[in-house]
């Protein structure tokens, strides 16, 4: 689609400490080879959106390691390009590091008259969205701000954080309340993806940034919508999506796409998810290695017993080891007869022969990065 | 710039004695190791010992093995003074005609050599198995001052006939070379890896192209005759796995050695840093089903296992239902076996079906090739 901009904005994810002490969650490992932002980057790319911003907040090293030569999410790359976009003041004052604050550093987004439509989409959220009906339906109503939304059916245990939208009959959002988890049952949540005119947004940061110069996107918008100065229509999206808003939901919908419907409905086969290939040969099991409801990339080496977990690249299950319902990031080493439940174990660790690690489904242990246990 | 190495790829076989697996595809593209095309391996040796011109000489259903290559940006040969040539017999001035033989093929090509300009030229077949670095032949090659270094490995004694056998002296100078005799006197069989200096090259194929007696090839015709004239031909002795995989057991059999560890790190260079680059598709990790068992065996990303799996090699888009059974078998991508088959000693051909509860039984010494659609 011409004329449009897709940006990746790393700014709205949370900060789910401790696995996001080193990375932002967006480039966080997701099911044992892609990237979180890998579902954000393909969306757009297969939507046929081929200049692609990535709204980056911090860990600008991670994010640019997982992007690599910046074409893999790209269709035609003399058309497309991705460009990354950093706030380098932001750097040296963190409360001044919002979207909006990244987007007026690389404000040549906002001046650019080749560009009509903005189409923010979070880096976080796990989703196959075509964005493109969204789109269609923005212009061809002629809307300044379209939010794509999704309705969750228990507030209290998802999506906690996330915006939360009351809808006229008209599609046009009334006001905009923070689920803290306080309220039960079902509620029109926002996936986070706004559709903008760019004029539009040009205009709002002129008028209204002055007033509150740390405001990130959502914030701006919402100050909009109460002081009643431009209508935000909301889509509505049906398709399968999760938030990830804590470690613990992170663990849980990560072994949740072990379950076969799941699966096929976050990954579809009209809608490939592209990620970034490490040329990792593939992985091998030993004589008496013992695997089931398993997600196993490529390069990793099982010899011993996997149940309901999802193992990353190049990494080693030794002979006798017992893992369970855990997630093992790349290139960590499980050693021999060494126990881990409930967990997950960050890149490079080493959890050393005989050992035993465990958390509880509602409270998972986390091994930090290169830690040895 | 002028180059000190580039390489060509003999890549034009047809492989006939894999049978249906190159009918519609020439054998460098043949899948092999659950996520690699043969080729791959001598792309990325090339890549990895820093050559930065490679041609990839085509004949036979080149179009697919053409596609596959495409800018070379898999092995990283699309960079600044790096290419990916492919060629194919073309029409010119003179005519048109297929390659009659490996050095007809590199002679019609020489306007490439000299277009890209190089102090030696690496020519090899890329239907070869093997892992190497040809920057060490070249450093043979330089230091024994020799017009032509042939790669060479130790066969046992009574399998010598199906090779060249070369003959060397001391200091590894070639005394003499006979294609596939009769009775070898020796066990150094030629691995068909070439370095020439690249004057003596041009001079040896052009002499070659006018003689009408030729037939047109390397083992044949080129290294015997330089060898008349006294030129100096090395040896590079290469130590390590290398196969040649021409026929259904003998690529079943390669598949099955990835299956010792110390043997598949050799080959896909993990902790030598040194790996088989390969495209590399939009898929999952591969799932293992909670009814399923996985032992001794070699599993790509993007498969799907329900049933039991044991030394068997599995590529993307594999498929084994639940209560099926493969045993020694391999598993071409897109392959599907059905809930409760049994498969035993095979290799199942890109995309086959093998029906529910059907039956493909090979024997160790008669490995079944199926590639049945259903």
């Amino acid at each position: 689609m011409n004329r449009i901009i897709g940006i990746v904005n790393f700014h709205s994810s949370p900060e789910i400490n401790p696995l996001t002490d080193s990375r932002p969650l967006g480039s966080t490992s997701f099911l044992g080879r892609y990237g979180l932002c890998d579902f954000a980057l393909s969306n757009l790319c297969n939507s046929g959106i081929s200049t692609i911003g990535l709204l980056v907040k911090d860990h600008q090293r991670s994010i640019l390691k997982h992007i690599g030569s910046m074409d893999a999410w790209l269709s035609n790359t003399k058309l497309g390009q991705e460009v990354v976009m950093y706030n380098e003041a932001g750097h040296l004052h963190p409360e001044s590091n919002t979207d909006i604050n990244n987007l007026r550093e690389n404000d040549w987004v906002l001046y650019d008259a080749s560009i009509d439509y903005i189409v923010v989409v979070p880096a976080h959220v796990v989703m196959t969205m075509d964005l493109r009906p969204f789109i269609n339906e923005h212009i061809e109503r002629g809307e300044m701000v379209s939010v794509v939304y999704a309705q969750e059916k228990n507030l209290q245990t998802a999506c906690i954080g996330s915006k939360v939208l009351n809808i006229d009959e008209e599609g046009y959002i009334n006001s905009i309340s923070v689920n803290d988890g306080s309220t039960k049952g079902k509620g029109n949540v926002s996936l986070g993806c706004y559709i903008i005119n760019r004029l539009t947004l040009a205009e709002m940061i002129r008028q209204l940034l002055p007033k509150k110069p740390y405001m990130s996107l959502g914030e701006l918008i919402v100050l909009g919508v109460r002081n009643d100065m431009f209508k935000v229509h909301a889509s509505k999206y049906d398709g399968f999506y999760r938030i990830i808003d804590s470690f613990h939901h992170y663990m849980e919908y990560s072994l949740s796409i072990l379950e076969k419907e799941n699966a096929d409905e976050l990954f579809r086969p009209d809608w490939p998810i592209y990620t970034l290939t490490h040329d990792t040969p593939p992985a091998t099991y030993g004589k008496n290695s013992s695997v089931q409801n398993c997600y196993v990339a490529n390069g990793a080496n099982i010899e011993g017993t996997v149940v309901n977990s999802i193992i990353g690249r190049n990494v080693v299950i030794g002979k006798g080891a017992v893992v369970k319902n855990s997630i093992i990031f790349s290139g960590a080493k499980i050693g021999e007869n060494a126990k881990v439940e409930n967990a997950l174990i960050d890149k490079y660790a080493i959890i050393t022969m005989g050992h035993g690690v465990s958390g509880s489904k509602k409270s998972p242990l986390f091994v930090h990065q290169g830690a040895m246990l | 710039m002028k180059n000190e190495l580039i390489a060509l790829i003999l890549a034009g076989g047809q492989g006939t004695r894999l049978q249906a697996l190159t009918r519609k595809v020439a054998k460098p593209a043949v899948f092999f190791g659950g996520k690699y095309r043969i080729i791959d391996f001598a792309l990325s040796n090339c890549a990895n010992s820093s050559i930065n011109h490679v041609a990839i000489i085509g004949q036979y259903e080149n179009g697919s093995l053409n596609n596959y290559i495409g800018s070379g940006k898999t092995w990283g040969l699309n960079g600044v003074n790096t290419s990916a040539a492919l060629l194919s017999p073309r029409q010119t001035e003179a005519g048109y005609e297929w390659f009659k033989g490996t050095a007809d093929a590199i002679y019609a090509n020489l306007d490439w050599i000299d277009s890209v300009e190089s102090e030696y030229v690496l020519i090899l077949s890329g239907d070869h198995i093997y892992s190497t670095n040809y920057e060490e032949m070249l450093r043979t090659h330089k230091q024994s001052g020799a017009d032509c270094t042939i790669s060479v490995m130790e066969v046992p004694m009574e399998e010598a006939s199906r090779f060249g056998i070369l003959e060397a002296n001391e200091e590894g100078r070639v005394t003499a070379f006979k294609e596939k005799p009769k009775q070898p006197k020796s066990n150094l069989a030629s691995m068909g890896i070439y370095i020439f200096t690249t004057r003596v090259l041009k001079q040896y194929l052009i002499r070659d192209a006018k003689d009408e007696n030729s037939s047109h090839d390397f083992g044949h015709d080129i290294i015997p005759t330089m060898l008349e004239k006294g030129k100096r031909i090395f040896v590079h002795r290469f130590q390590g796995y290398w196969k040649d995989v021409g026929t259904i057991s003998s690529l079943h059999q390669a598949n099955m050695d990835l299956l010792d560890p110390t043997l598949a790190d050799e080959l896909f260079g993990k902790s030598r840093n040194f790996p088989i680059y390969s495209a590399d598709l939009p898929c999952l990790p591969h799932y293992v089903g909670k009814n399923a068992s996985v032992s001794a065996s070699l599993v790509n990303q993007g498969s799907v296992i329900l049933g039991k799996i044991d030394h068997c090699v599995v590529s993307q888009g594999v498929e084994i239902g639940e209560g099926a059974v493969c045993t020694r078998v391999v598993l071409m991508p897109g392959a599907k076996v059905g809930a409760g088959a049994k498969v035993t000693d095979a290799i199942l051909g890109p995309d086959s079906v093998v029906a529910e509860k059907a039956k493909v039984e090979g024997k160790p010494g008669d490995i079944a090739l199926y590639t049945g659609r259903q």
